[in-house]
């Protein structure tokens, strides 16, 4: 079993994640309708709405599709947008309410055939096989992620891993900072619950 | 200090799903054409079409179009320059001056005769169509800026738009949400978005 070295993180958290600063004039032209200056935003942005979609969709197939969904709303909301506001904070609101009610249409088709054949082997394969899917440090915490209530793991990456503050996510969902730290604190304790024994199992954890 | 810093395993745990995808610029450029597609449909937001004004500013606005389609249809009626649209025949083109406040026409002053704007012709055949405009390079992929006009028999389409000289990309905008290509011209990448777009030379080789 290979071993995690867990202690090389590069936080302190949280922090804005890496993204190409976007002048203030690109999004400027974007609201009057240059494809060029919307081309840079969704260069800067894709793939942190990927990521966040990934992590948040039930269904993260659909991630493509949630972010392609959202940046369609966005191009067309542009000519509204008020640039006192965030910008960065304003994608991510349109992108989450993409992302959840992809989740709730999702809900609602209930359990859906497995086509793949590498999912339909982890399944089938021995408990032996746990071992070897968390072998992989990424896949234990997707693994756990995929475990929290979407409500608490929205909210968790949009602090933790997106940056974005207490104030900031109040202003984009519209719940109460005490209900958000407690939405973060519930996804981490789960999150914890899960990993703990995988990262004991695998070494250092300074 | 928060609860994922007093925490090393959360803290590794964040640190993996902050980890971003890897970069794939195709995928970026079919989003921006989906949402540029999506942003001149029918069902747009009003503000993207405002009512005409009743100000002075527009009047002068119009007035020079009208300036600028009368020259390049006094040009074409002289013959002044060749048709070296991948377009149709004649007989069958009802050309309608389109685009004339684009900032190719703001160009027809200068002095070099490669800096003139010359009238080019874009047809399309659909008769299924609603709506047709040809969006290009030379009016920033705007369909607002040259609807083609339906011909009585209702199967052609034409224009007739001032584009400055050389190599341009282009295609039609059907129903404000279909991007067809050109069946008559050759087909290049677009540097900038990545489709495809029918190529149109303009002026001297």
């Amino acid at each position: 079993m290979s071993r995690l070295n867990l202690t090389a993180s590069r936080l302190p958290l949280p922090r804005p994640a890496a993204t190409a600063v976007l002048d203030a004039r690109t999004i400027s032209r974007a609201k009057l309708g240059d494809i060029d200056a919307f081309t840079e935003i969704v260069d800067a942005y894709y793939r942190r709405c990927l990521r966040f979609a990934r992590a948040t969709l039930r269904n993260p197939d659909d991630a493509e599709d949630m972010v392609q969904e959202a940046f369609i709303r966005l191009y067309r909301a542009l000519p509204r947008y008020e640039e006192s506001a965030r910008f960065e904070s304003w994608l991510f609101q349109i992108l989450g309410n993409c992302c959840r009610s992809a989740n709730t249409a999702f809900g609602r088709q209930g359990a859906r055939a497995v086509d793949d054949d590498a999912a339909l082997e982890r399944i089938a394969a021995p408990a032996a096989s746990v071992d070897r899917i968390e072998d992989d440090w990424g896949d234990a915490v997707r693994r756990a992620l995929s475990d929290v209530p979407v409500y608490n793991r929205e909210i968790f990456l949009l602090h933790y891993v997106e940056g974005f503050s207490y104030e900031e996510i109040e202003r984009m969902t519209g719940v109460k900072q005490s209900a958000l730290k407690m939405r973060v604190k519930r996804a981490s304790d789960a999150l914890r619950k899960h990993l703990a024994p995988v990262a004991a199992r695998g070494g250092d954890v300074a | 200090m928060s609860d994922a810093e007093k925490d090393p395993v959360l803290r590794r745990a964040i640190d993996e799903l902050r980890r971003l995808p890897d970069a794939d610029p195709g995928k970026v450029k079919r989003v921006v054409l989906a949402a540029a597609a999506a942003r001149v449909s029918p069902a747009d937001d009003d503000v993207l079409i405002k009512p005409p004004r009743r100000s002075n500013a527009p009047r002068f606005a119009a007035a020079g179009g009208l300036i600028a389609a009368a020259l390049i249809v006094g040009f074409v009626s002289r013959g002044a320059f060749p048709s070296p649209s991948p377009a149709v025949p004649a007989e069958h083109a009802t050309p309608q001056v389109a685009g004339a406040a684009s900032p190719s026409m703001r160009s027809a002053s200068a002095s070099s005769s490669d800096m003139v704007a010359l009238p080019q012709q874009f047809t399309l055949r659909s008769a299924a169509a609603h709506r047709v405009s040809v969006v290009g390079d030379f009016n920033d992929w705007n369909p607002k800026i040259a609807p083609l006009v339906r011909s009585p028999d209702g199967v052609l389409w034409s224009t007739i738009v001032p584009v400055m000289p050389g190599r341009h990309l282009y295609g039609f905008m059907v129903d404000d949400s279909l991007f067809v290509l050109d069946p008559r011209a050759p087909k290049a990448s677009d540097p900038d978005l990545g489709s495809e777009g029918s190529v149109v030379i303009v002026g001297r080789p």
